[in-house]
C-alpha cells in the first residue's frame, strides 16, 4: 500500500493505493487515526484500492468511531467497486459516511 | 474430472498477498465469473488470516500452512491445513453485525461467500483442517 495526504483547511484527504489486508491495516491506521485525533475532517479516497479485507474494513470502522468521539467526520470517497462490495457485505453502507 | 492445486505458505501476515496471488492464478485458469473469483479470493484470504491470528495468535513462526484448491464438477472445495493451536469449531463465531466495532468480520465474510464451512479430522499430521466449499 502506498498513500498520499492532501491538506486543505480543516480537511485532510488520504489517498490510499493498492491492497489493504491484515499486513497493511496497521500502516493505514497509522496514517488516518492521527489526523482524526487532531480533530480534522478526514476524507479517505479509495479510488485506487483494488482489494480490501476485514482488516481494512476494521480500519474504516475504527476511524469512523474515533471521528464521532472527536466530533468530526470521516468520509469515504470514490470507493472502488470491489471495496464497495465488501462494505456492503458487512452491511456498513448506512453506518459509514460514503461520499 | 478433478483438478487440484495446492501450495504451502509460511504462517504470517506477509504471506496473505502471496496466498491471494496463488488463488488468483489458480482461478484465472478456470471459466467461472470474475465476481465469484473475487469472492473466493476474499474467503481464502480471510480463512488464511484466521490461521495467522487465531491458530498462531499472530506469533512469529516458521510453520507452514497448506492451501489446497480442488475443482469438482459442481463445486469448488478449498482446504486449509495448519499445525497451530487446535481450533474448537463451536468457538468460531462472528460478531453480531449490529454491534458495530472493528474486528470479527472475517468469519462472517467466509460464511456469506461459501456454501459450507467445516473443520475436518485430519490424519496426516496437521492439527487443523478447514474445508470451505462453493457450489458452481
Amino acid at each position: 500500500m502506498s498513500y498520499k495526504v492532501n491538506e486543505q483547511g480543516n480537511i485532510s484527504t488520504v489517498f490510499l493505493t493498492g491492497e489493504i489486508d491484515m499486513d497493511i491495516a496497521d500502516k493505514a491506521k497509522g496514517v488516518i487515526l492521527p489526523l482524526v485525533e487532531s480533530g480534522k475532517e478526514v476524507h479517505i479516497n479509495l479510488k485506487d484500492v483494488s482489494y480490501m479485507d476485514s482488516s481494512g474494513i476494521s480500519v474504516l470502522i475504527e476511524s469512523h468511531q474515533k471521528a464521532e468521539e472527536k466530533n468530526t467526520k470521516v468520509i469515504i470517497k470514490e470507493i472502488s467497486k470491489s471495496v464497495l462490495k465488501v462494505i456492503m457485505m458487512a452491511k456498513l453502507e448506512q453506518v459509514l459516511n460514503l461520499g | 474430472m478433478l483438478i487440484t492445486e495446492s501450495k504451502d505458505f509460511v504462517v504470517n501476515s506477509e504471506s496473505l498477498k502471496d496466498i491471494r496471488s496463488f488463488s488468483r492464478d489458480v482461478f484465472a485458469k478456470r471459466d467461472i465469473p470474475q465476481e465469484l473469483k473475487d469472492d473466493l479470493v476474499l474467503a481464502i484470504a480471510e480463512a488464511a488470516q484466521n490461521i495467522v491470528k487465531h491458530a498462531y495468535n499472530g506469533e512469529k513462526t516458521t510453520d507452514k500452512m497448506k492451501v489446497k484448491i480442488l475443482f469438482k464438477e459442481k463445486e469448488i472445495e478449498i482446504g486449509f491445513f495448519d499445525t497451530g493451536l487446535p481450533v474448537v469449531p463451536e468457538n468460531i463465531t462472528h460478531r453480531n453485525l449490529d454491534d458495530i466495532k472493528p474486528g470479527g468480520l472475517g468469519t462472517y465474510f467466509i460464511k456469506e461467500i461459501m456454501d459450507e464451512v467445516v473443520f475436518k479430522k485430519d490424519k496426516k499430521g496437521w492439527v487443523n483442517h478447514l474445508v470451505i466449499t462453493k457450489k458452481i
